[in-house]
């Protein structure tokens, strides 16, 4: 039988900076905090870290080599991602591999990020990625002017509203239940309710994306502490263990912010439900689906949410849009999702504001936005990644 | 790259026969010789079975959108004239999927399935760009 990573690893320290608009801090200074925030939650001192896990790096964050020499850390393991929001599940799962291979000891996963600083290279002509040969890797089309993540969660909305008569006050329920979860947050952007009159009301963005359902640009930096379940169980917390996961699908089959089958770009028109292999996540936690409490993800746009419901079978092709009224994901609902408001209301942490708050879920530590007895906590992607997490409560 | 000048398809070793015939006004899709499948964008190999040779075959331009976006925002200075504009994905009967935009209707008549036909009547610095308009 092949070696299983299945709680071999434990989260033990988590930190972040201030969130907000337009900070007058620099991405290192952030990510200062959140590192000094995370060891001292830990209580792991910065010689313990001799691992880094960069996400979000060129051309937008923090280089790896930056983030060692400004912190004076002396590392014997890094990893990087180029700029992408996809790419959480990425570091989370090779800063476990790195630790259970005995690679490093304690790996500090760094999210440190100011998009309003650096705002003209989302979507315009500066943005490298959108660009590039055959555009981007979100069906980004530059001679046709679209250049920005949004229009390829738009084309796949779109087919899917066509498909399944989905509208748009449906895919409301998505940032309406978030915005609910980010007024409970201390941390969160924003601090007024949101209703689904002002969100039909809102502007057209990229149709048939309003304001509300595309993400927030925001800054700040998020650190998480990757050690060995053995070390886990003699620091100051309460371990989180890293249960099961599952790698990122790619392939023709797949389209970044599609479910597979929808039909966008080459994918064939073909939908179906989950197989074992979409779903070995929970073999490797050894869980049930129905065991899982809440679920996490990355919602850079409202339709994402939708899509990794039916990815992860939770229901079935096209039916999440009404699967997600009257309050299903909310707190209190039947599977909460992104209980502190997400990306689309708390902050663009580049997702790991969620990986946080699934931290402080399961150490019961969530105040009154706790999920009552929740024990497995998933985060996973529309585009097919995920982790369990399991309390050591 | 300038914000004043729209973005130009990038023409590669792989796509340069896609972009010469557009340029003469025709539509040819990669065919594999081994399985005699099509595919979009072009690539060195058969994405279905592998296999190295290809052969440049016409193609009907004929297709249906399948699915669609009308841009509002304006995120490149070059195209904020026309905002709001519309981009669309169109399959061709032949199979593959090739991203571009349709003309001669109005953005409110925009819908999935739709048929619609290759029209090669707009250059970008010698480059014929593929776009398409409803089929009569």
């Amino acid at each position: 039988m092949a070696y299983s990573i299945r709680d071999q690893t434990a989260i033990v320290g988590i930190g972040q900076s201030e969130f907000g608009r337009f900070l007058p801090d620099s991405q290192l200074r952030l990510g200062a905090n959140a590192l000094k925030a995370a060891l001292d939650d830990a209580g792991l001192t910065r010689a313990d870290v001799d691992g880094v896990a960069i996400h979000l790096g060129w051309p937008l964050g923090v280089d790896y080599d930056r983030v060692a020499e400004t912190y004076g850390l002396d590392l014997r393991w890094v990893s990087q991602t180029w700029l992408h929001g996809r790419f959480v599940t990425s570091a989370i799962q090779q800063a476990a591999m790195a630790v259970a291979c005995g690679l490093a000891n304690v790996v500090a996963c760094v999210t440190a990020i100011s998009f309003t600083r650096e705002r003209q290279i989302l979507g315009g002509p500066g943005d490298a990625e959108g660009t590039r040969e055959d555009g981007g890797t979100h069906g980004e089309s530059p001679p046709y002017g679209l250049t920005a993540p949004a229009g390829g969660a738009a084309l796949a909305m779109q087919r899917y509203m066509a498909l399944y008569g989905a509208t748009s006050a449906e895919l409301a329920a998505v940032p309406i239940a978030f915005r609910k979860h980010a007024l409970k947050s201390p941390h969160a952007v924003m601090k007024k309710p949101l209703t689904l009159a002002e969100h039909q009301a809102s502007r057209m963005v990229v149709d048939p994306l309003r304001l509300y359902d595309c993400c927030l640009i925001t800054d700040g930096a998020a650190v998480v502490l990757v050690a060995s379940a053995e070390r886990a169980r003699d620091l100051k917390q309460a371990p989180v263990y890293i249960a099961g996961m599952q790698g990122m699908r790619s392939g023709r089959d797949e389209f970044i912010f599609a479910p597979r089958g929808l039909g966008i770009n080459q994918q064939p028109a073909m939908r179906s439900r989950p197989d074992e292999r979409d779903l070995a996540v929970y073999r490797m936690a050894g869980i049930d689906r129905k065991d899982v409490a809440g679920l996490y993800t990355y919602d850079a746009f409202s339709p994402v949410v939708l899509f990794v419901l039916e990815r992860f079978g939770f229901c079935g092709p096209g039916e999440a849009a009404s699967w997600v009224q009257n309050g299903r994901i909310e707190l209190g609902g039947e599977l909460p999702m992104n209980t502190s408001g997400g990306l689309l209301s708390e902050a663009h942490v580049g997702g790991w504001n969620s990986i946080l708050e699934i931290v402080r879920q399961l150490r019961g530590a969530a105040g009154e936005r706790q999920i009552a007895n929740a024990r497995h906590l998933q985060w996973g992607t529309a585009w097919g990644d995920s982790v369990i997490f399991r309390s050591s409560r | 790259m300038s914000e004043h000048t729209k973005p130009l398809p990038r023409i590669t070793p792989d796509n340069q026969p896609f972009w010469d015939a557009l340029r003469e006004g025709e539509l040819v899709l990669p065919y594999c010789a081994a399985c005699g499948k099509p595919h979009l964008p072009p690539g060195p190999v058969c994405p279905f079975c592998f296999a190295d040779r290809l052969e440049w075959r016409a193609a009907s331009g004929r297709g249906t959108v399948s699915t669609w976006t009308v841009v509002h925002k304006e995120w490149f200075p070059a195209f904020a004239a026309e905002i709001p504009y519309n981009v669309v994905q169109v399959e061709f009967e032949e199979g593959p999927r090739l991203t571009a935009k349709v003309v001669g209707l109005a953005n409110d008549w925009l819908r999935v399935g739709l048929p619609v036909v290759i029209d090669f009547d707009e250059t970008r610095e010698g480059i014929t760009l593929p776009r398409f308009r409803p089929a009569p």
